[in-house]
């Protein structure tokens, strides 16, 4: 018992200080939850860990997704049991090196900043103190990744913005908000993929479009993927 | 080729098949019918009338459905609470298969208990695959007709589908408080609060849709909605996710794919079907049980 002990110490390495703990979501799910709170290492090992599992091959798996700081698995509870299951994902994941796990699918978005299509840009500006250019400036020398997909169809959360970058969401919705809009809260920037209320900041507006269902993948972008910003201030 | 007309159509009538699975990863939810059981039910009557069974069906989710049917007989089955069905104008059997014959009228209107009924043919419904499924998913808008519900006037092809079969458990559970799992965010709830909401009967409200369905807190055991900063994450049909202002949400089949609410529990699979079907007014009450036994109930469901 002791070596095993011992083997799994130092597996754990690996994953550095962060334990995965896993929970059951419903009788058919789930989680390995890599943080309680968002943290872009943990975002990088949930992703990381969708992919080693998703080559796993494990029995009875229907479905992987990662989250933001968790990786969501479906199962088959006539296939497998919640504790078999968990058993063999910690085993696919203590062994495994995730800094091997690294997608360069980079994506460039292009934005128009401010004005009617950000409305929120220069209160934005002004809360971190900047000038609009200058947030501009930042804000596309950003180099972020996609955080995860997931809220709506196509919906991107990317991320994370340094910390002299983070604004708490808006204290009112936005009723409606057209897709591409680029909005920006809480340490990230999410591009919407379809028309919709939002309580983030609307900074901008792309025509980029992560989603269309005819297409096989649906998304362009995948959880993981490095995104680079660019683009100007609206006239 | 047959084909179906509907006449009357009421708010929430849609094409559904077993599911979109494995779609989260675009942030897209499985759909898929609200009552899983009597989909499968459907197929396992048409199936045991020795007839095919078409991949995808209609969904009839309150109000009325009248259709008429030409271009060929057709077999279909009616499964899902207890509704009324009239064909020619003349009454006919809930839970059983009938051919269908060419320019037969079909009524369904709601009848003694439940709100959707699943119509399953002989034939599937000659529409696209969505990202590997014909379910409409109503929030999304994808699916289906077009992604929407469908309308008074609407011409629907049928087509046989193969002979692919999805196979999926009937749960018949047919009294008894909902069982449920404790949630991903369940030791979040103060210890009384989790009590409370074993303790108390909350009322299924009229807000309710593919989506979710609102519950009325009548004792305030939400009152107190604990103010969590909390990571999106993944939702799964049957959680019960505690809005803002305290009113308990049971997540559907359309559910958004990620969230931040805080979910006390989730409903286990043998009992959100027969949850589904609850109409406005009715009384719930919640029991736990563990993942193992909700697994044990779960073995316990019919695949014929």
């Amino acid at each position: 018992m002791g070596t095993v002990v011992r083997s799994l110490e130092k597996d754990r390495k690996k994953l550095g200080d962060f334990r995965p703990v896993l929970v059951p979501l419903g009788d058919c799910g789930l989680s390995v939850r890599f943080a309680n709170e968002l943290d872009g290492q943990a975002n990088q090992l949930a992703v990381a860990a969708a992919h080693l599992l998703g080559n796993a091959d494990l029995q009875g798996v229907t479905e992987i997704c990662p989250s933001l700081v968790s990786v969501f698995i479906r199962y088959d509870p006539l296939k497998t049991s919640f504790l078999s299951l968990s058993n063999h994902v910690r085993m696919a994941i203590i062994s495994q090196d995730f800094s091997l796990v690294q997608s360069t699918r980079t994506h460039e978005v292009e934005i128009s900043y401010g004005g009617r299509d950000g409305p929120d840009l220069e209160f934005v500006a002004a809360e971190l103190m900047l000038g609009k250019d200058e947030f501009v400036v930042r804000h596309n020398g950003a180099g972020l990744r996609v955080l995860a997909v997931g809220f709506a169809p196509g919906f991107v959360y990317c991320g994370l913005h340094k910390p002299e970058m983070h604004i708490p969401r808006r204290k009112e919705l936005h009723r409606m908000v057209p897709a591409g809009s680029i909005i920006f809260a809480a340490g990230q920037t999410a591009i919407t993929a379809s028309n919709g209320p939002t309580g983030w900041h609307v900074i901008g507006r792309t025509n980029f479009r992560n989603f269309n269902a005819q297409n096989s993948p649906p998304t362009k972008m995948r959880a993981g993927d490095p995104v680079i910003f660019s683009g100007v201030m609206a006239k | 080729m047959t084909h179906l007309k509907f006449l009357s159509v009421g708010p929430m009538v849609s094409v559904q098949d077993a599911g979109r699975f494995g779609a989260l990863e675009y942030g897209v939810a499985a759909s898929g019918p609200m009552d899983r059981s009597a989909f499968f039910r459907a197929g396992y009557l048409l199936e045991k009338a020795g007839a095919p069974v078409g991949l995808a069906g209609f969904e009839c989710g309150g109000g009325e459905l009248e259709f008429s049917v030409h271009g060929g007989d057709v077999r279909a089955a009616f499964c899902g609470g207890k509704f009324t069905l009239h064909i020619n104008a003349k009454s006919a059997k809930w839970n059983k298969v009938h051919t269908l014959k060419d320019a037969d009228v079909v009524k369904i209107s709601p009848g003694k208990s439940g709100n959707y009924a699943i119509v399953r043919m002989e034939q599937g419904i000659d529409v696209a695959q969505i990202i590997g499924s014909q379910s409409t998913n109503m929030i999304a808008k994808l699916g289906g007709i077009g992604g929407r519900p469908l309308e008074g006037g609407d011409i629907v092809k049928l087509k046989p589908s193969g002979d692919r079969f999805v196979r999926g458990p009937v749960f018949d559970v047919a009294e008894g408080p909902i069982r449920v799992v404790w949630g991903v965010h369940g030791d979040l709830f103060p210890k009384e609060v989790r009590q409370r909401f074993l303790d108390s009967k909350f009322v299924v409200s009229s807000a309710m849709d593919r989506m979710g369905v609102r519950l009325m807190d009548r004792h305030g055991v939400f009152l107190m909605p604990p103010k969590l900063s909390l990571v999106s994450d993944t939702i799964v049909p049957g959680d019960i996710q505690i809005l803002g202002d305290g009113t308990p949400v049971v997540l559907m089949r359309d559910h958004q794919p990620t969230g931040g609410y805080p979910r006390i529990a989730t409903i286990i699979s043998v009992d959100i079907d027969r949850f589904a079907q609850y109409r406005a007014g009715t009384k719930v009450n919640f029991v736990s049980v563990s993942v193992e036994h909700a697994h044990e109930l779960f073995r316990q469901g019919s695949f014929k």
